[in-house]
This record gives C-alpha cells, structure tokens and sequence, in this order.
C-alpha cells in the first residue's frame, strides 16, 4: 500500500460538512439542496464516517436497515418499489461492521445472488447473439444490472462483486457465489474498452470503440483488485494512472485515488491535488463529498470496501 | 341464409374476443390531445458560437408571443459526455445566450438542468465541455438531474406500459421548460432532438447509466411517454455544428449554421428533420408525436425568419435508418 500524508485539516473540513448534512432521518440527500434521503450516498457517507467521532454512525446504518426491502434488497430512494437496485451492494458493504446487520446482509447477498442481467436468460442470449449485434459484447458472460429485467452494466456488476466478496463464508446457498462472482468478472473483461478501461459498458457500439471513464474503470479495478497480472487489468491501470492527473471533477478523482491505492500505484500527488481543489466542501453532489473523505482516508476506505490492495 | 342461435352466441364470442385483443392496439395511447391550433417555428443563420449569439437569440425570441415574467424557467440542455473534437453536446455559449434572453425576458430564474445519460461524474462533463465556468461566471444554477429529489409521477401516454417514473423535482416544478438539443443523428432512434432531448430528465441515480429501461421499453415509445408527461414549453436546438453519422458520440461535426427556435417540440422536430435531409413522418416519435403532442405538417406552422431548405447533401445516417431520407 502507497503511504502518503493525509491532509488532515482538508478531511476534517469535509467530514465536519457531511456530518453537518446529515439528515434527521439518519440518511443522506444526493444533493445538499434536498431533503429526500438516498441509499447511494447515504453508504458512502456511512462508510467515510465509519469509526470516526463524527456524524451520527449509528442513525446511518439504523437508516439503512430501516430501508431494507423486505425481499432483502433495498431501494434507491425510500418509498421506491420494493423490487430493489443496485444500491443493495453498497448497502452490505456500507453495514459490513455492524453485527445487528448480520441477518439484514445475509438477506441482501441472497438478493444480489439471484439477481443478474437480463442476457443470463437464454432467451435474450439468443436475440444478442443472432438479432442485435450492434454493441458487441459476449451475453455469456452476465454480471448485474442497475436493476432487475434489465442487462448488466459495469457499475453494478463491479459493486456487486465487491460486496460478495466479504462473504465470510460460503456455506448452503452461498456456495453458488465464487462461480458467480467469476461470471461477473469474465463479465467485465469482455465490456473492457479497446483502448484499455471501462465505461458504462459499451466497449464498442456499430464498430466505433468508445472511450473509457475514469470513475468507471476505477470502480472495476477495485472490483479486479486481486488480477493485478491480469493484461486486461494492467491495462486499465495505465489508462487510469494516465488520466487521473488530468481530473478536475473531485467524483472522478477520488475514484481513481483508492483504485490505484488498492493497485499500488503512486498517488500522493492525486491525493494533494483532492486537497487542493477549491470549494471541496461546499460540493454540492454529497456522494462527491464521502467520496472525497475516503479517498483522503483511503487505507480505511479500501479496509471497508473490503480490498487488501 | 338461416343463422342459428348457435351460430350466433359463436359468433358474438367471436367478435368479443376479437375486441379484446385489438382493443388495446387501436384505443389511442395518449390521454389528452396537447396540440395546439396553430405552431410557430424560428430558423435562425448563425455560423458560428460567439457572443453574438445573445442577439441573435433576443431577435429571435420576440418572435413568439411568450410570457414568462415571474416564473422559473429551466433550460435543459443536450449534455452527454465529452469526446475532443466531436460536435456531442449543446454548446455552452447558445445556453448562457438563452438564460440572459430570458432573464431580460422577466423570469423569476432561470437555471439549467441535465442528466447526462453516458457519463457519471455530470461534474466532469460540465467542466470538460465549458459549462462549469460559465455557469459559475453568470451565476446560473446548476441541477444535477441524475441526482435531484424524486417524484414518483404517473406518465400520460402508455407506448411503453410503464404507469410511472420516477422523475426530477426540478424539471416537475419548472414553470417553464425549454428544451436545448443539439440536432444529431442518433444510431438508435434515428434523430436526437428536442423530443429525444428529454431523456435526460429520466435520473440515472434510479434507473442507470445508460437510461437502459428507456432502451428495453423501447426508444420511441420512451420519448412519447416522456414528452407526454413532461411537456415541453419552448425549443432552441443548437445547430450551429450538428453531428451526422454515427451519432449520438460518435457520429461526424456537419455544420449546419442555423439555430431552430419553436414553441412546438413536434414542430421543431419535423423542421430540424426537414433541415437535415429528412422526412419527419417517417421519423418514428414525431410522426406519433404529432397525433397528439405537436404539429409536424407544414400547413400546421407558421414558419417566421428563414425558410426550410432541406440540405443539397442530407445528413449520413447509420444503414438501419436510411430509409428517413425524403428521396
């Protein structure tokens, strides 16, 4: 792991402006002019604020298990249907200290266990293999969708592989996750784009390669933090290692930070750049701002997101 | 000939059953019919993004009869990803041209609001394609409708068999919606346009990135149900550079040097499909559209400023979309 100095006064300024935004409920809003609390970055404040005496951790993780689905999944915003999203994964991984969460997780690692992009049907397999040919993509290899009946895309899969694999054990059920897990990650390398990196999910669509994002690799690296040999992996490494100091955008950036922490690459000056950036508390996307506390913080943010590096 | 009582209970079975199943593909999928009498639509020259855009567009806004003294307008942008070179997004100069037409105008505010349907970190796009500073410079307001409040709001056309979507507090609550797309062939839907334009209003934070239920219900359908629920005040389609080809990222920058003003999304549709080369009717969500959204049909609107002359060389299109070319 890449040691550098955390700028202390930098993450105590924007931890003390997510515990700040905190709401009643216990739960974070996306953005600081709202009032409507939201699983995404309530997981991801949740985790920035972890351990630490700031905000009130308990009401977060008492929010997030209020939410619960009762089929285990939970929703992106309270009130949502209750069929579930891809917010389940940060959920389990958001409550992952927390031994009253046991049954609550189990629950939720079953759901993203049986949950899958719709190309796992073999149906849908058959129509994009004979039938719709323009995004090229191999729909043997499915990972999950941002929701059920729909395909899979990067983020999700990524995350959910991130999630299942802090399963402590694979016993009954669970034993079907290692297979699972290695269909979401055969799922990635065939999404990779030409070009190195990661998308939304389409590496080339009527025979254009498109472009990688950072936050989108990123995010898959953490998930492939252990297939560091990997070529596919190597490569993405380089395109994330070549643009992160180009970014700008504070969500990108920290992005980028823990997954080439969770690589061993250099990232002081990524983390001093994170810093630097003007106005870093008074973003208005809160998800931005957690984010931001645990790429400062990143040795316990990758602790929490359950990769070694 | 006799006819039998049996013959008769068969045949009255018949033909219920018969009811039954095509009853619901020949009852309108709209609920109300929004059309206006008449639509008026402004093609404007301009050859280039400069600050002479402010007049330009001032001019051009005062050829429509529109009030919007007291009210929050929000303009919505075309705003998708960043690629160098390629002609992807509303340019930012044609949008801070728009908010201080009309602030002059009288509104009450004036913000923009996106949900770009490609690209995560909206942050990024925004300071990669210049709006950031900008906006910050002007003192517009930005929404971030990927990730705003959520409204759970019943739509009012059933193309796709969706009841509802969850949809935008911001784009709910505008008093008056301006939709700014930039005038693209689109690999999917054939055009991106005004009508296409708004599925950026649907939130990635909820249904992902891409918009992908908008896609597995089905593009046209999507965008007349969008269109429906979320209407559309007022067009300005940037296309100053437009895209061809491949689009909508990465298709091919064809300037065009107009700028297309309307108060009609179905109007300014049909004009920029015509400006492009195209036939509107057989553009599918516009010619749907204009059963119950807008006017396509010439005789429908009142064409001000510049006329329509279709293009010596129409926009390329991907193979499957051919046929929208008039000849």
């Amino acid at each position: 792991m890449p040691t550098v100095t955390t700028d202390a006064i930098a993450l105590s300024n924007v931890l003390a402006e997510l515990a700040q935004r905190q709401l009643p409920c216990g739960g974070w809003a996306a953005l600081a002019s709202s009032s409507q609390p939201a699983i995404e970055p309530t997981c991801y404040a949740a985790l920035a604020l972890g351990s630490l005496p700031v905000g009130d951790i308990e009401r977060a993780q008492d929010f997030l298990l209020r939410t619960q689905n009762p089929n285990g999944s939970w929703p992106v915003v309270p009130g949502d249907d209750q069929e579930g999203g891809w917010v389940t994964s940060l959920a389990v991984i958001a409550l992952r200290d927390l031994v009253p969460s046991i049954s609550a997780r189990l629950q939720g690692f079953h759901w993203l266990l049986n949950c899958s992009g719709k190309e796992s049907n073999w149906l849908w397999r058959w129509k994009f293999r004979t039938a719709d040919r323009h995004v090229r993509f191999d729909p043997d290899k499915y990972g999950w969708p941002w929701f059920p009946d729909t395909v899979s895309w990067v983020v999700p899969t990524a995350f959910a592989i991130l999630a299942l694999n802090q399963i402590p054990c694979s016993c009954g059920d669970l034993e079907r996750i290692p297979v699972r897990v290695d269909c979401g990650i055969q799922m990635l390398f065939d999404r990779v784009c030409p070009g190195g990196g990661w998308n939304a999910g389409n590496g080339v669509v009527y025979g254009r390669p498109l472009a990688p994002h950072a936050d989108d690799t990123a995010i898959a690296l953490l998930a492939l933090s252990d297939r560091g040999q990997d070529p596919i992996v190597q490569r993405a490494v380089q395109y994330l290692e070549r643009v992160a100091p180009t970014l700008t955008a504070p969500w990108s950036l920290a992005w980028a930070i823990l997954a080439l922490a969770a690589h061993r690459r250099p990232i002081a000056p990524l983390h001093d750049s994170l810093s630097a950036l003007p106005d870093l508390s008074s973003t208005e996307d809160t998800g931005t701002l957690a984010l931001a506390c645990l790429a400062l913080d990143y040795s316990r943010a990758l602790s929490a997101f359950g990769v070694t590096g | 000939m006799s006819v039998t009582r049996r013959d008769f209970l068969i045949g009255s079975a018949a033909l219920a059953a018969g009811t039954v199943v095509t009853a619901p593909f020949l009852l309108p999928k709209y609920h109300s019919d929004q059309r206006p009498k008449r639509s008026r639509v402004a093609v404007l020259h301009a050859q280039q993004y400069s600050q002479e855009l402010d007049q330009l567009l001032a001019a051009g806004l005062r050829l429509f009869p529109i009030n919007v003294t007291g009210k929050t307008v929000v303009l919505k942008p075309n705003l998708v990803d960043y690629i160098p070179g390629n002609a992807i997004n509303t340019h930012p100069l044609l949008v801070l041209a728009a908010a201080e037409s009309f602030r002059r105008l009288g509104a009450k505010s004036v913000l923009v609001a996106e949900g770009p349907g490609h690209q995560r970190d909206t942050q990024l796009v925004l300071a990669q394609s210049g709006y950031e500073q900008s906006l910050r410079e002007e003192k517009i307001r930005f929404v971030d409708l990927n990730r705003d409040e959520l409204i759970r709001t019943p739509l009012h056309a059933s193309y796709t068999g969706m009841k509802d979507l969850w949809l935008p507090r911001t784009v709910l609550e505008a008093d008056f919606l301006v939709s700014m797309p930039k005038i693209k062939a689109h690999h999917w839907s054939g055009v991106t346009l005004s009508m296409k334009n708004m599925f950026g209003v649907v939130p990635g934070a909820r249904y992902g990135w891409p918009k992908n239920i908008l896609h597995w219900k089905g593009i046209q359908e999507s965008i007349l149900d969008v269109c429906a629920t979320v209407p559309i005040c007022f067009v300005i389609a940037d296309g100053i550079v437009a895209m061809e080809g491949n689009g909508p990222l990465n298709g091919t920058p064809r300037p065009l040097g107009r700028v297309v003003l309307a108060d009609d999304p179905v109007a300014a549709d049909a004009t920029c499909a015509r400006l492009m080369g195209f036939d509107p009717s057989r553009i599918v969500h516009v010619r749907e559209g204009a059963r119950f959204l807008g006017n396509a049909a010439p005789g429908f609107i009142d064409q001000v400023a510049e006329a329509v002359a279709p293009p010596a060389i129409p926009f390329r299109v991907v193979p499957e979309f051919l046929n929208l070319y008039t000849h």
